[in-house]
């Protein structure tokens, strides 16, 4: 059985809580007992091994019991949730979706016919090893979404081993490999899955403090989210015991804040990408960015500066775009990395570097400074366009209080000069209201240099 | 009509604004003679795309209409529009007279 490992371990949690769901919390035995109803539900429907599925939903009970009950039948799944909402057409035609379960905001399942027909030579190799498949997509922000399929058996194998529980917020999307990762590492530990509603730092926080969670899982920039909306003196988050960051580059001025704020939580680096799922993680201390990476099945190396990743439970393939492994199976991850010994740290996107004049600018290191001055809440770094010196270094600002741009303007341009290079120096700040976020909480950091190059579109989860 | 005197006093308005940030001795004067790029110029490449935006910006606060200062027409002009601040005055004049359809009320030289 596919979830065998899985349903041994509900059934040992029993009257256990594995979810909570809108303030009620659902067992472990009334888990089993849904997948138990999916499992004939779906044969009744003739949903046939390897029939491509699209799955619109969030963390809810009704869709992690149909998760498993399809993963079982051996379906290819394709997780889309409401982020997503206006790619949803395209990335259905893509996915080549035969069915869809739409599940409302009450959890009941509508069942959709797509009238796709199914087909892809990857989905023909994984049907022919009998395997349940996952298609995810990646963000797309620099241009168009890849569809990512996975063997499901494949990247299911490393939650065979069990590992610590731990009650967990359920903060990642549903339809993100770092969502998946969550998902997955709860339900192997026997461990509760607290959902939410809203994400905002309110939300998170009250989430934290009502169910006592112990693991809040989150990118980089709702950190500093958290960190100014100040949301975290609102309420009783004495249960947390770890907080995992990921998705994106974490500046050390904010990492720096959050070790500060919350003394007794293990602030801990989660590295992964869409295309080979999320590798095992230790950072040196809670305010380092220097993390070891690798586990069972992950091999590592760096090569020209850029991190590359050969993995066991790696994808299979794109469906819409050229295999970007090497010759020898190695996955570019397009991250620039420094090493010392068994540690990385890890800089940002190879192809998010601003050129200035031959010179080159890493825009985490600007935003890491400005990030330091007073009142400031957010920033971004990206290059834009310039005849003199091919591009110039530009910045958008976001303050936490009012301030009169010009002199805010040249407060932080002043700054820069004292502490950088001439050519890191930001020639255009804007103050915004606010820093544009996507749809899974990372900064959206416009890009002047992509050229179509395959590093710069995969996306680390 | 567009009124030079006001392209010159924005350009010196930019030079307020880069020389904030320019060690003593390397700061613009503000005269019309004042070399900026090229031979005898004080700015190398980086300090000239500052003072362009900046200079853009001023520009399109005062007259409400952008423009691009350094394009391909301005690399290919003839004498560089960034040889000083008359060069550049004019230049500013002659793409502001472009785009509203008026000349300029008086040369700079």
């Amino acid at each position: 059985m596919a979830i065998g490992f899985l349903l041994e371990r509900f059934e040992e949690a029993g009257t256990r809580p594995a979810i909570v769901w809108r303030d009620q919390t659902y067992s472990y035995d009334s888990l089993v007992e849904r997948i138990a109803y999916w499992q004939k539900r779906l044969s009744q429907e003739g949903v046939t091994k390897g029939t491509v599925t699209v799955l619109e939903a969030d963390f809810s009970p009704e869709a992690v019991a149909l998760m498993l009950a399809l993963i079982e039948r051996g379906c290819i799944i394709v997780p889309l949730t409401a982020a997503v909402e206006q790619k949803k057409p395209e990335f259905i035609r893509i996915a080549s979706g035969q069915k869809a379960f739409v599940l409302d905001k009450n959890d009941h399942v509508e069942i959709i016919p797509l009238g796709y027909p199914g087909e892809h030579e990857l989905y023909d190799k994984l049907r022919k090893r009998g395997h349940a498949g996952l298609v995810l997509f990646s963000s797309g922000t620099t241009g168009k979404s890849k569809a990512i399929l996975h063997d499901m058996i494949r990247l299911l194998k490393k939650y065979q081993t069990p590992r610590h529980d731990f009650v967990t917020l359920a903060f990642l999307l549903f339809d993100h490999i770092a969502g998946i990762d969550t998902l997955f590492y709860c339900l192997s530990n026997k461990s509760c899955l607290v959902t939410l509603e809203e994400r905002s730092p309110d939300a998170v926080c009250r989430a934290i403090e009502r169910y006592k969670v112990e693991v809040l899982p989150v990118s980089a920039t709702f950190i500093n989210l958290l960190i100014y909306s100040e949301a975290y003196k609102r309420y009783d988050l004495s249960s947390l015991k770890y907080i995992a960051y990921g998705s994106e580059v974490m500046l050390q001025s904010t990492l720096d804040k959050c070790a500060k704020l919350f003394p007794d939580v293990i602030i801990l680096q989660k590295y992964g990408t869409t295309e080979v799922g999320t590798l095992r993680s230790k950072s040196r201390s809670s305010d380092s960015l220097w993390v070891k990476l690798g586990g069972e099945g992950f091999e590592t190396r760096v090569v020209d500066g850029v991190l590359q990743i050969k993995a066991h439970s790696a994808m299979m393939g794109y469906l819409n775009a050229p295999s970007p492994f090497t010759r020898d199976g190695w996955f570019i991850t397009g991250d620039r990395v420094e090493q010392d010994g068994d540690y990385y740290r890890i800089h940002g996107r190879a192809c998010d570097i601003i050129n200035v004049g031959g010179e080159k600018v890493s825009p985490t290191e600007v935003e890491d400074f400005i990030q330091t001055l007073d009142n400031i809440a957010e920033v971004v770094v990206y290059g834009e366009r310039n005849n003199i010196t091919g591009n110039i270094v530009c910045a958008d600002v976001s303050l936490v209080k009012k301030e009169d741009s010009r002199q805010c303007i040249t407060r932080i341009k002043k700054a820069c000069y004292m502490h950088l290079q001439p050519w890191k120096v930001p020639v255009k700040i804007n103050i915004v209201e606010n820093i544009d976020l996507s749809e899974r909480f990372k900064k959206v950091r416009r890009r002047t240099n992509e050229s179509g190059s395959v590093a710069c579109e995969t996306t680390q989860s | 009509m567009i009124d030079k005197d006001k392209i010159v006093s924005a350009l010196y308005e930019a030079i307020d604004e880069i020389n904030e940030f320019r060690p003593q001795g390397q700061r613009l004067e503000k005269a019309l003679d004042t070399r900026l790029f090229g031979a005898g110029g004080v700015l190398d490449s980086i300090g000239l795309v500052s003072f362009i935006v900046a200079v853009e910006q001023r520009i399109a606060e005062v007259f409400g209409t952008s423009i691009t200062l350094a394009d391909e027409r301005a690399l290919s002009q003839r004498n560089s529009p960034f040889r000083s601040i008359g060069s550049l005055a004019d230049y500013i004049s002659k793409l502001l007279g472009e785009v509203s359809g008026v000349p300029s009320t008086h040369g700079t030289g």
